[in-house]
């Protein structure tokens, strides 16, 4: 019975090429696992967590030292949403450098930008949950860094935070968004995502893009498979056009190598929860700002723009990125290096992918560990520890 | 999947197994293993050992291993000290090796009512010693040393003349005769050269206060501040009066509690509420009630104390409202009225003093002292200011302005001090504008005060 569920989730059966480890690395499946071990520690920590100003912090002390088991699952949420975050970026990056997002997978690469967006927002929003300073501060920085955007940064500013600074309607806010809104987004992407990939044909591989479409009369369909209807899909599928010998059956094949991974992925996340603790600073006060203030590390690249250019750091440039990466596929409509990594034929491609990539590496790297108090320049080996208040 | 894939993989799936098996134990023995448990077990075979009878022995065997907190909702806090000091309430664990020592003096501020980290400070809702002491990254509230702890009772009690708090007093006492007030504000009134104080006791450790007074500038680099020639004993006091400015929101409960019954808070309250509006003493004062000079040989203390709860219980028709004092409060007052033929006692209601006297008070009052030296004497120094890079004193002001000139000057302040050298930074200390915080009849009495420091046996020269 399991195995008739997983099969109705995925074909069955797989080309070769898409069980390689070293082709995708498994990225888009790490994310959802990740994001179904958010869901379970997050009702977990829901079971104690108080959305209030006054409360909060003292839940998350309250989780760490009475509630049984309570610091471990805390840990396992912060580290499984750092992770998170982390594994969708990269797997955005095995997409394009392997073409996958070119016909006919243009509108899943779509709902993957959505994704994305969507995962920033539940890390973003979850940030300000535990209401200590590191919370405050960088939710007070990232919201400002939407306040900057022209006509509407202020009301949508106003709109977050339901204030014009961070207080109890913010909290309450970020809370609905964190756990309802956005999860159900998610859950509803990536049950889309995951559905389109079989949809599109499986994962991409070499030669696919070659082979025209074969359009199968129904009167011929083969009689040696032994699946059915739902099988046949637009463009490519795995059993149009190649070699049967390619093919390898889903069950074990591809679930067990599923079943490994989410063991990998657990074991990690509880190896860092057993380890290290999710960091808790002192509670949220409003009229101490650390200096400097730093938003969650994913939009520090931003803010260390936003410290040369409010306008363009904070507003053109997030923009741009985000309607580039959603044109993307729909632009670059050439049909070949689909399924190959760094494939020739998209050197330019690449290239300019790369620099994209690098500058926002450096620039969040830079934000992360170069600045210091007033967002001067440090060398992170020597670094003062950030202070809490002038004198 | 052939035989040998198959096996790869189980020998795979069951590494894995184990590990997040192995992962998932560790968690939960390190959940679990509390050191807290091992000093309950060890209270309670204490108990047990202590146990006379078999239904003792049996009732302290099935004392469970819990979580033990004081809740204290008044106060925003829980404090689960109690956790592992278990015997806080036992006089006989009295001398017993923390954490099972018994805490002597606790009669007046029971457990329940105060817990202990509202005077201990620390981290009340943790239960590991590291985080419960306080002293980890992130927060804020170390647990004060010991030496320190009399900083606690000012956040409740009244700092100055509090006989249970000798050096705390002595602190108080300093910071309004040194002259920090011509600085630094505290509780709304004094300079702005130097930061407020308000919160300065959770905002600064000890040591960082300590190294402060004795070398301002070696802490905060640039500090204009002097450093302070205090005795070890007043450097100490001075630490506790700062320490003891946490700035807490107190709950009615506690904050009734601010008054000692002593005659010196008698007299602070005493000269605070008006009481020589329609009372006199020494003959100065109101007409409308009696005078009180002699009160202690008229009345009864029995009576007095009745007489601040509620006038018309002892004096029926009386004119003299209800001020609704607190216990404290009253006991205070009377203590003061029984005695007041200590002349000590009397100075300092400005009613009853000579307008040079009152000056004085007001000079210290907003710690003039401070930057002008004790008495308007100078020396205090002010690097690069013209004048000798000290702030000048003010003997001879007299010379210099008439009254009316000197009133405008004080209240408009200098921000600009002419500098020795214009090449090196700006002189530090500067004469802020008093016009906003000091009263109309300070400044007049102030002025007097000024005006009295020329020494009489001088001539003016011009």
């Amino acid at each position: 019975m399991i195995s008739s569920f997983l099969l109705h989730m995925q074909p069955a059966k797989v080309n070769r090429h898409s069980l390689r480890a070293s082709y995708s690395f498994g990225l888009g499946l790490i994310s959802l696992y990740l994001f179904l071990i958010l869901c379970v520690t997050g009702v977990l920590l829901m079971f104690y967590y108080v959305p209030s100003t006054s409360q909060a912090y003292d839940r998350m002390k309250d989780l760490q030292f009475v509630v049984s088991a309570g610091l471990v699952v805390r840990n396992m949420h912060r580290w499984s949403a750092h992770l998170m975050v982390a594994t969708v970026m990269l797997h955005m990056c095995r997409v394009f450098y392997t073409g996958a997002y070119k016909a006919p997978r243009e509108f899943n690469w779509v709902l993957g930008v959505g994704l994305f967006l969507t995962t920033l927002g539940l890390s973003f929003t979850g940030y300000l949950l535990p209401w200590d300073q590191l919370a405050f501060w960088a939710i007070t920085v990232g919201t400002n860094i939407a306040g900057y955007a022209p006509f509407v940064g202020t009301k949508l500013k106003y709109l977050m935070l339901g204030g014009n600074t961070v207080g109890q309607e913010a909290l309450t806010r970020f809370y609905a968004l964190h756990v309802i809104v956005l999860p159900a987004i998610a859950g509803l992407m990536v049950a889309v995502h995951v559905w389109r990939v079989r949809k599109d044909g499986g994962l991409s591989r070499p030669g696919e893009s070659s082979d025209s479409v074969q359009s199968i009369p129904l009167g011929e369909l083969p009689t040696n498979k032994s699946y059915g209807l739902m099988e046949l899909a637009r463009g490519t599928t795995p059993q149009v056009g190649q070699d049967p010998d390619d093919e390898v059956f889903s069950w074990p094949h591809l679930i067990f190598r599923e079943l490994l991974l989410f063991l990998i992925v657990v074991a990690f996340v509880l190896f860092l929860a057993v380890f290290w603790n999710a960091p808790l600073e002192e509670l949220a006060n409003p009229i101490h700002p650390p200096n400097p203030a730093k938003a969650p590390w994913y939009f520090l690249g931003l803010q260390e723009l936003v410290s040369y250019s409010a306008f363009w750091g904070g507003v053109v440039v997030p923009a741009l990125i985000v309607m580039a990466l959603i044109v993307l596929p729909y632009m670059d409509r050439g049909r070949h290096g689909v399924g190959v990594w760094f494939a020739r034929e998209r050197r330019v491609a690449n290239t300019i992918f790369s620099v994209c990539v690098a500058a926002a590496v450096v620039l969040t790297v830079v934000g992360t560990m170069f600045r210091g108090p007033n967002w001067g320049w440090v060398v992170p080996w020597r670094a003062p520890p950030p202070t809490m208040e002038g004198h | 999947m052939d035989k040998r894939e198959l096996q790869k993989f189980y020998g795979w799936f069951s590494t894995l197994c184990i590990l997040v098996g192995a992962l998932t134990a560790l968690g939960y023995y390190r959940d679990e293993y509390r050191p807290w448990k091992d000093y309950q077990r060890r209270f309670n075979n204490e108990e047990i050992r202590r146990a006379s009878t078999p239904e003792q022995r049996l009732i302290a065997s099935r004392v469970p291993i819990q979580i033990r907190q004081i809740l204290l909702p008044e106060l925003n806090r829980v404090d689960r000290c109690t956790t592992c000091h278990l015997a806080v309430e036992d006089p006989s664990y009295g001398g017993y090796p923390q954490p099972l020592a018994y805490h002597p003096l606790h009669d007046e501020h029971p457990f329940d009512k105060f817990g202990c980290t509202i005077c201990h400070r620390g981290q009340g809702r943790a239960t590991t010693a590291e985080d419960a002491h306080g002293n980890v990254a992130h927060w804020g509230e170390p647990m004060l040393p010991l030496k320190y702890i009399e900083a606690s009772c000012g956040q409740c009690h009244e700092a100055s003349d509090n006989p249970a708090a000798p050096l705390l007093s002595r602190g108080a006492e300093l910071f309004e005769t040194v002259g920090c007030r011509g600085c630094h504000k505290l509780g709304g009134v004094g300079g702005v050269v130097g930061p407020e104080l308000d919160r300065v006791g959770t905002r600064r450790s000890p040591d960082w206060l300590r190294a402060h007074f004795l070398e301002p500038a070696a802490v905060t680099p640039g500090s204009g501040m002097p450093p302070q020639k205090f005795s070890e004993p007043d450097v100490q006091a001075m630490v506790l009066f700062m320490l003891s400015q946490t700035g807490t929101d107190l709950p009615s409960f506690y904050a009734s509690m601010k008054v000692i019954p002593s005659a010196a808070q008698g007299r602070r309250l005493f000269q605070q509420k008006g009481c020589i509006g329609c009372h006199s003493m020494g003959g100065q004062g109101g007409k409308i009630g009696p005078a009180l000079d002699d009160v202690s040989l008229r009345r009864k203390p029995e009576w007095i104390i009745q007489h601040f709860r509620d006038p018309q219980s002892v004096s029926p028709g009386t004119v003299m409202p209800r001020f609704g004092f607190t216990e404290a409060e009253a006991h205070a007052l009377t203590d003061f009225l029984l005695h007041q033929g200590d002349k000590k006692m009397l100075m300092g209601i400005p009613a009853l003093m000579s307008p040079v006297d009152r000056g004085s008070e007001v000079f210290r009052k907003y710690g003039c002292a401070g930057c002008h030296g004790q008495e308007g004497k100078g020396g205090v120094p002010n690097p690069n200011a013209k004048t000798a890079e000290q702030v000048p004193g003010l003997i001879h002001v007299a010379d210099g302005y008439t009254k009316p000139e000197l009133k405008t000057f004080i209240l408009n302040g200098q921000h600009e001090i002419v500098p020795l050298d214009p090449s090196r930074p700006p002189p530090p200390l500067y004469m802020p504008a008093w016009g906003s915080t000091i009263k109309d009849a300070e400044i007049d009495d102030l002025v007097a005060y000024l005006f009295s420091l020329k020494p009489k046996d001088e001539k003016t020269d011009f």
